[in-house]
């Protein structure tokens, strides 16, 4: 990018007053500011004694959870469009054919390294089927790296504890109802 | 005037004096991530209390855990490091910070204990390990300047690039900073006609104009000079950790690790010490201390208004550490060179002129009013001037009107 | 001389060069929408994508006359005076109005579809598609229905462009492919009874530019973003054709042809196709062993100690009876192993009998229509070390001619190479080299030789090396690894580099260009060889 690129957004930065040229004007109200903050509620809180609140559920953005269709299967359909977008590679997908007539593709296996994952959401914004999602689940403890590898019932069964809670945010895509995706 | 008393004497200030300064440290340490916490709107440490007890104390038991880790962790020597340098260094920075306290005095003197020591003055026992050491301000200098060679042979000894990176800005920053630090104590040394601090204290006490209200700009330059010397922020360039993961101490872990995190800390101590006691009026405070110390009460106050000052100093520190970014290092340079050393030299300049005129064989309150006032004034003016020349605007930011010219 | 105009640029074109529209184009660097069209298969102008505006300038007066409709690229040959226009507004309005009747019905079920990724109605619409859908959208999923053993048909998604039927009925000529049905409801289908079942049936898939036919061992299988493609060539038979190796992780998901007029033009067949699964076979030696004589059993053997242990005895039963060494080249091996090979068992002892490794046959060559031969021979380079053998030894002595002097004993020590997927030795043929003092094979598999060896080796298979096969026609190609041997497994070139005592890693362009000073058959390879592959006949005096 050359200095005469006309998408670069020049700054000039303000004039300095005699007050900010003195330098000791400028740090005193520095330090007011550290002072009150020293003194100010404080945004963290005591995590086990205390449970942090969650603003919106629906956008925040914890475990992760397999969503189930209208008969109870998993709907995912092993697009590997998550897998793809994710950009800690946690996602493993082994796809195969669908047990059911109606379905062609099914994820045989599905597990997500919840110890690897950055919560960022890009697999929930990458799914077409709207089949994985982030529920507000945030305090995940395990005893081995083996136990935070969530694989396919375990993420369902995250569905079926949060399904009340948590509805799923947008109407199914499936076999009968259509939406335009372009 | 018993010679084994007088070691006795002697060894016990010291056992008493290492022992609080190390508690201290590690208080501090806890108080330091308090305070970072808390301005950034966090709790901080509060888990830690009294092992086995699940008494939580508020986490004063995290300097405890901490010093424990230290000890357990795994003493690791890089295989490329000179031995016997990386294990002398952090000893020679520790040591140096500690054996500077010889001369500093914690309080005035403790009132008759029936115990006469060398260094009792009319049988009140000095609190100051070495007392009336003539050149006492001199010898904390030597001592300040030693503890550069600690971190010297750390960054040069671990053979590294980012330790010897901080060593080497260690060194440069150091004798940047002497030269002001030197400044600004000679103005109040000039003054009180000695270089024994229980001597200028004293001196601050009865006349009873501390030294930040008689010479404004000699303080300024010292409190930088002792930020600079302290390498706390913003003048940490030697051991940043964005750039220099850490600078001289990369290569450190365990206790060897310890000792060099203590010694910094003492280094701070060191300073907010010297502070209060060349500037603030050491034990000093309008009312409470007034005359020699006559009984316990007078000894206590004064070592608790010492204590209490600073502490306040060090909460400055660390306040100071969250408000201010970092210098870049010409601006560290420029700063010293172009701003602190004018400065000082006014200031000398100043009370060199003024001393022998106005109190050549009196002390008193009036002169050292006058005194004050051409003081303040001329601190003014010299703050303005300086502030008008900007020696340390360097714009060499790109602008769009020179790119498209 | 013929000069065509594209789009305001002349193209001069040799006289002898038939193009159409759009190869005519592509020259100059416009791309031509297409589906129906293959350079391969005969021309329909049946999918209406490449349709173009062309035109005629007049020779003597130079003025240009333009046809008022479109025609199809494909069918339009580019001849002297001929004018196309590729990028106008009326083509590209065509080809968004094209591509969205192509998309009424089709399913748009582009994450569970294969060729996602690879796809040209996912790629043309995105480039030259319209940008909103008018179409209801339909159901999530395709029909779809078993074409053969090998193929799936996901009827929905199918443009009809009928390449797969034109690819029955023109190359194979086995012609089970055919259109069902009239205008819309038109699909494709195999007779009852008769399914999709020739021997290069694979191809339909490759040639199928939506997600219409899915092969069934590559199906669900990955993703294509996610494999990386690595030009190679085939190592099932001796014609080697030249493929892409599409490989994640070091795993080879699928071979698919790569174009090469020389050998094998667009086609593989389903044997080479297919023919990768021993590569990720459970059943491969796993790593080095040597047999420990006291304790009567196999104990793991160190890489990095074995060059210099084997070098040491190789070196002592030459030294105590020369002439006893003796060397098997497989015909698996590249050419550069089979030179090093040799060059090292010449150098430790200069008497060394080298032979060709058994040549693996299966019934006979079998010819298609268009000229595509599958051969009985199933092994790569024959050829390549039958001319390293002729250039150590001055003759291509057989494994048989070994097999007498192994059983008489007088061969002490003796280099078994191996590669070979099957089963090629039996138990007796065997059980003669249990003469042998030194006996080091290397092979992907155990066999009955194996089982007699004082040292095993896992061998590489085709994927996993660098090197050069010449085919049965002498056509030398070069390729590098496409995946990472397992663990525990070193290349034969890699482990014969270091025993010749080269310095660094194993270069296989190195050794080649050594062979082609030394031997007058590689001659034609003393330049970089280029992805089809070099003639080595153009330089012998046949």
């Amino acid at each position: 990018m050359k200095a005469d690129d006309p998408d670069i957004h020049w700054v000039e930065e303000p004039k300095l007053g005699l007050a900010g040229k003195m330098y000791l004007p400028l740090f005193v109200q520095g330090l007011t500011t550290t002072a009150r903050h020293l003194v100010s509620r404080k945004v963290t809180v005591s995590f086990p004694d205390e449970r942090p609140k969650i603003g919106n559920p629906l956008i925040y953005r914890g475990v992760h959870r397999l969503n189930k269709d209208e008969q109870d299967r998993v709907k995912c359909v092993a697009c590997f469009l998550c897998a793809t977008a994710c950009p800690a590679h946690c996602i493993d997908i082994v796809a195969a054919e669908s047990p059911w007539p109606d379905r062609e593709k099914y994820p045989a296996h599905f597990a997500i390294d919840e110890l690897r994952c950055i919560y960022c959401g890009m697999c929930e914004e990458a799914c077409p089927v709207d089949a994985i999602e982030l529920t507000s689940f945030c305090d995940l403890t395990g005893r081995s790296r083996e136990e935070m590898v969530f694989d396919k019932e375990k993420l369902l069964s995250v569905y079926d504890q949060t399904k009340d809670s948590e509805p799923m945010r947008s109407a199914s895509m499936g076999a009968s109802s259509g939406r335009a995706t372009t | 005037m018993d010679s084994t008393t007088s070691f006795l004497v002697a060894l016990v200030k010291i056992a008493v004096l290492v022992g609080f300064l190390m508690t201290a440290a590690a208080y501090l340490v806890l108080l330091e991530r308090w305070i970072a916490a808390w301005v950034q709107d966090r709790k901080g440490p509060n888990r830690v209390g009294l092992p086995l007890t699940g008494l939580r104390l508020f986490g004063l038991g995290q300097p405890l855990a901490d010093g424990l880790k230290f000890v357990f962790k795994e003493e690791f020597v890089p295989k490329h490091v000179d031995w016997w340098l990386y294990t002398l260094a952090p000893v020679v920075l520790l040591g140096a910070a500690l054996a500077a306290f010889a001369v500093i005095p914690f309080g005035d003197a403790l009132p008759e204990l029936g115990i006469t020591a060398v260094d009792s003055v009319d049988s009140y026992l000095q609190l100051i390990v070495a007392p009336q050491v003539d050149v006492g301000m001199l010898y904390v200098f030597a001592l300040s300047s030693m503890a550069v060679y600690g971190v010297i042979l750390g960054g040069w000894s671990s053979n590294n690039k980012y330790g010897y990176l901080g060593a080497l800005r260690s060194s440069a920053q150091m004798i940047a900073y002497e030269l002001p630090l030197g400044l600004g104590i000679l103005g109040v040394v000039l003054m009180t006609g000695s270089l024994q601090i229980d001597e200028i204290v004293a001196h601050q006490a009865t006349t009873g104009y501390w030294n930040v209200f008689a010479q404004p700009l000699a303080f300024v330059v010292f409190v930088v000079a002792a930020f600079a010397e302290a390498a706390r922020l913003p003048f940490d360039l030697p051991e940043c950790e964005q750039e220099l993961i850490g600078g001289y101490h990369t290569e450190y872990s365990g206790m060897r690790l310890i000792l060099f995190l203590i010694g910094e800390f003492m280094h701070m101590i060191t300073a907010s010490v010297l502070i209060t006691l060349l500037f603030l009026g050491g034990w000093h405070f309008w009312g409470l201390t007034s005359g020699p110390v006559e009984n316990w009460f007078d000894a206590i106050v004064r070592i608790v208004i010492l204590l209490g000052k600073s502490f306040a100093v060090v909460v400055f520190f660390m306040l100071v550490r969250w408000s201010w970014p970092r210098f870049r290092f010409d601006q560290l340079m420029s700063l010293a060179w172009k701003v602190m050393l004018p400065l000082g030299m006014v200031n000398l300049a100043v009370v060199a002129v003024l001393r022998e005129p106005m109190f050549a064989n009196y002390l008193g309150g009036g002169s050292m009013f006058v005194f004050m006032l051409i003081n303040v004034a001329v601190a003014a003016v010299a703050w303005i001037v300086t502030a008008l020349l900007q020696p340390l605007a360097a714009d060499n930011r790109p602008r769009r009107a020179e790119n498209l010219a | 001389m013929a000069t065509v105009i594209i789009n305001g640029q002349e193209l001069e074109l040799d006289d002898d060069e038939r193009l159409n529209g759009i190869q005519a184009a592509a020259r100059l660097g416009y791309d031509i929408p297409h589906y129906c069209w293959h350079p391969g298969l005969s021309v329909v102008a049946s999918c209406r994508m490449c349709l173009v505006e062309t035109g005629r300038r007049d020779p003597e007066s130079g003025e240009i006359s333009m046809m008022p409709k479109l025609v199809p690229g494909c069918q339009t040959p580019a001849t002297d005076g001929t004018v196309f226009v590729t990028e106008s507004d009326k083509v590209k309005q065509a080809r968004a109005q094209v591509e969205e009747g192509l998309l009424i019905n089709h399913p748009i079920d582009c994450p569970i579809c294969d060729k996602a990724g690879e796809c040209r109605l996912q790629d043309y619409y995105f480039e030259h598609g319209q940008g909103s859908r008018r179409a209801d959208l339909r159901p999530f999923t395709s029909r779809r229905r078993s074409l053969g053993d090998t193929v799936t048909l996901f009827v929905d998604r199918c443009v009809m462009c009928s390449r797969c039927v034109r690819f029955t009925r023109e190359i194979t000529g086995t012609g089970e492919l055919y259109v069902e049905g009239r205008g819309a409801g038109e699909e494709i289908d195999v007779f009852p009874g008769f399914p999709l079942a020739n021997k290069m049936a694979g191809n339909v898939v490759d040639l199928c530019p939506v997600g219409a036919l899915g092969d069934k061992d590559f199906l669900y299988s990955q993703r294509v973003w996610f494999m990386k493609s690595h030009d190679g060539v085939c190592a099932g038979c001796s014609t080697g054709c030249s493929i892409t190796i599409d490989e994640n992780q070091d795993r080879v998901y699928r071979l698919r042809p790569r174009e090469n007029p020389h050998i094998n033009e667009w086609w593989m067949c389903d044997e080479g196709r297919y023919g990768y699964h021993h590569v990720h076979s459970e059943h491969r030696l796993a790593g080095p062993q040597q047999f420990d004589a006291e304790a009567r059993q196999y104990v793991n053997a160190d890489w990095s100690r074995l060059p210099t242990e084997l070098d040491k005895k190789f070196t002592a039963i030459a030294k105590r009876w020369p002439g006893s060494v003796a060397g098997v080249l497989s015909p698996h091996l590249s050419v550069e192993e089979a030179y090093l090979l040799a060059k090292y068992l010449r150098g430790v002892d200069p008497e060394a009998t080298l032979v060709l490794g058994p040549v693996p046959v299966e019934g006979e060559d079998e010819s298609f229509p268009q000229g595509f031969t599958i051969r009985a021979e199933k092994c790569p380079n024959r050829r390549g070390v039958e001319a390293v053998l002729e250039y150590f030894t001055g003759r291509v002595a057989t494994f048989d001619d070994l097999l007498p002097d192994v059983a008489a004993g007088k061969l002490h020590a003796i280099w078994v190479s191996g590669g070979y997927r099957n089963d090629w030795i039996d138990e007796a043929t065997a059980e003669s080299f249990d003469a042998a003092d030194l006996l080091v094979v290397q092979d992907l598999f155990d066999s009955p030789l194996m089982q007699r060896a004082h040292y095993q080796l896992p061998a590489a298979a085709f994927a996993e090396r660098d090197g050069s096969y010449v085919n049965v026609a002498d056509r030398l190609q070069s390729f590098r690894w496409a995946i990472r041997p397992p663990m525990g497994v070193r290349t034969e070139g890699s482990l014969l580099w270091q025993m010749s005592a080269m310095p660094g890693m194993y270069r296989a362009g190195e050794v080649l260009a050594e062979i082609a000073r030394e031997i007058g058959y590689f001659s034609a390879a003393v330049e970089e060889i280029p992805a089809v592959g070099v003639d080595l006949k153009v330089n012998l005096l046949v």
